[in-house]
């Protein structure tokens, strides 16, 4: 049932199942830029490339790549939270579970710290950011402070 | 409610004979008008609405603001509810209302040139969304009337049932619609924050953003919306005391109280009730953030928002660990012993101060059973990198606490395009 609305979705809004991104390789960027019909800038950092996608409706979304070609964290910086479903792929049924397990918390960021993935949706309307990443995926001597 | 409209009416003639009879004392009137002035009593302001802390619809809200709001459909005095427990809100803009606190109440909806019904999304930092149509509205707030406002209506029932992915963050497992009173907590959010409208983008014919939608045959694309269905901050929308409000809340103790009961004043400067006193003017960024500096690192996206319900800030590791609070109070500080903090804000036009709180234990809080703590923390992100300071509703308590709006001119002559705070 579920499957079956998520193609129906996909199928409405014209758009190509954008596999996976977080933990998968780099080709998957481009699905996204084309998803945001953005910007892509690429920059090589100390251990890892960085792609910054500036979106048609503004805010710009990150995506880090390993050497070996694996996205290994996405962040964001938006007026909008983007589609987390796209950016995250099989890792957002963990943000669906903190986001539906929120007690007490009203107007709060939302974070998750498991085993092996770190989220954060911060900031406020118009004005958000935000961050995912794998640590087992990070590089060789690249911190997680980079992903910012 | 018809009474109090009249009653306010009153106090506007009566405004206008007291003002008349000054302008002919100062311009040589006899001493006998003079004498009439002085015998007149002093006519009771109402720019402000009552504010109160309490539990909520649910039962179990802590440190959460409410007021009550009158709606009326446009011109009307006879199609109108009052309507308690709405959300005040500082970090948002704009009067959202759970369809089934209207009442017998009808509201007309706002269209697009086609006739499509106008509907929004809006999305909330812990992933919530508000989904629904955009009515028109008459709001009153005390004596102010913000005319012909739009207004979002949220049902659990709404067409289509769920908004477009473009806005559906986490998609229907993750992101939550906040469409009922269990859901919200509240009947409504009352956004009042540091700006009008909750687009600034959304009327241009170019428009991309994914906020407002039209959806005939239950196909949604982003619409072209005229300008009279941006929902906005009512307050800009008063034909008087427009530029802000401020925020009063007494003391509570280091144990928290039941319930808290406080005033929301309309206009910033405008009457005798609101002047900015002493206050020090924090102007924001165009992100509407300030920087706060905690431990000599700057945390430059920090902001003060009565819509979050704790002080949220930093992270446990970076506090020293161990006081994050167990399940089923996680995101929570269960501190030992109650932590205090000192740190200084900073607005964009160079002004600083410092602010003093403490952290108590969530879980022996929440064991209370009150509902207004001024002394309860959580984490804001998960590295210094990432972290930043947001004041919720513990913040406010014991202070006067001003929003400015942007576009606005501050009393003082402090430049703040961006809106600002003061306290």
């Amino acid at each position: 049932m579920k499957t079956t609305l998520g193609v129906l979705l996909m199928l409405a809004l014209g758009a190509a199942p954008a596999g996976a991104v977080l933990g998968e390789y780099e080709s998957s960027v481009s699905l996204d830029q084309q998803t945001m019909r953005g910007q892509d800038r690429v920059t090589s950092a100390q251990g890892y490339t960085l792609h910054q996608i500036t979106a048609a409706s503004g805010g710009v979304v990150s995506e880090y790549v390993s050497p070996q070609g694996k996205v290994f964290a996405v962040s964001w910086r938006a007026p909008l939270i983007p589609n987390l479903q796209q950016l995250l792929g099989s890792y957002v049924e963990e943000v669906q579970k903190a986001a539906q397990a929120q007690t007490h918390r009203r107007g709060a960021p939302l974070i998750v710290r498991s085993k092996d993935f770190i989220f954060l949706s911060g900031g406020h309307l118009r004005s958000f950011h935000g961050l995912a990443y794998v640590p087992s995926l990070l590089p060789e001597n690249v911190p997680a402070e980079v992903v910012r | 409610m018809t009474i109090k409209r009249n009653s306010v009416v009153s106090l506007g003639i009566l405004l206008s004979v007291v003002g008349g009879l000054v302008v002919m004392g100062s311009c040589g009137g006899s001493s006998s008008s003079t004498t009439t002035t002085t015998t007149t009593p002093p006519p009771t302001l109402t720019n402000l609405v009552s504010l109160s802390v309490n539990l909520g619809l649910t039962g179990d809200y802590v440190d959460g603001l409410f007021t009550s709001v009158e709606v009326c459909a446009p011109g009307s005095t006879t199609n109108c509810t009052t309507i308690p427990d709405v959300l005040v809100d500082t970090g948002s803009a704009g009067l959202r209302l759970l369809s089934g606190s209207l009442g017998t109440v009808s509201l007309p909806s706002v269209t697009d040139s086609s006739g499509n019904e106008i509907q929004e999304c809006i999305q909330y930092v812990s992933l919530a969304y508000t989904w629904g149509p955009i009515a028109q509205a008459d709001i009153h707030l005390g004596g102010e009337t913000a005319s012909k406002a739009a207004v979002q209506i949220v049902s659990e029932t709404p067409s289509p049932a769920t908004p477009p992915d473009s806005c559906l963050s986490a998609g229907v497992n993750g992101a939550f619609p906040e469409n009922s009173a269990s859901a919200l907590g509240a009947n409504g959010i009352l956004g009042v924050a540091n700006y009008g409208p909750d687009c600034s983008g959304c009327t241009l014919a170019s428009n991309e953003i994914p906020q407002y939608f039209v959806c005939p045959s239950g196909n949604c694309t982003i619409a072209n919306v005229p300008s009279t269905g941006i929902v906005t901050n009512p307050v800009s929308l008063f034909s008087t005391d427009n530029n802000g409000v401020l925020v009063s809340l007494p003391n509570v103790s280091t144990g928290g109280a039941a319930t808290v009961a406080g005033t929301l004043y309309f206009g910033i400067g405008t009457e005798s009730n609101n002047g900015l006193g002493s206050a020090t003017i924090y102007a924001v960024d165009n992100a509407n953030n300030f920087t706060t500096t905690y431990s000599s690192a700057q945390y430059t996206d920090s902001f003060i928002d009565s819509g979050s319900n704790a002080l949220y800030f930093l992270d446990a590791n970076t506090l020293g660990g161990n006081i994050e609070c167990a399940y089923p109070n996680t995101g929570f500080y269960c501190p030992a012993s109650t932590l205090g903090f000192t740190v200084t804000n900073s607005g964009i036009n160079g002004t600083s101060g410092s602010f003093s709180f403490n952290i108590a234990n969530a879980a022996n809080l929440f064991s209370t059973g009150y509902a207004a703590f001024n002394n309860l923390g959580g984490d804001s992100g998960t590295s210094p990198s990432t972290d930043y300071f947001d004041f919720g509703v513990p913040f406010f308590f014991n202070r006067n606490v001003f929003v400015g709006i942007a576009g606005t001119t501050v009393p003082n002559g402090v430049s703040a395009p961006y809106g600002y705070w003061a306290y």
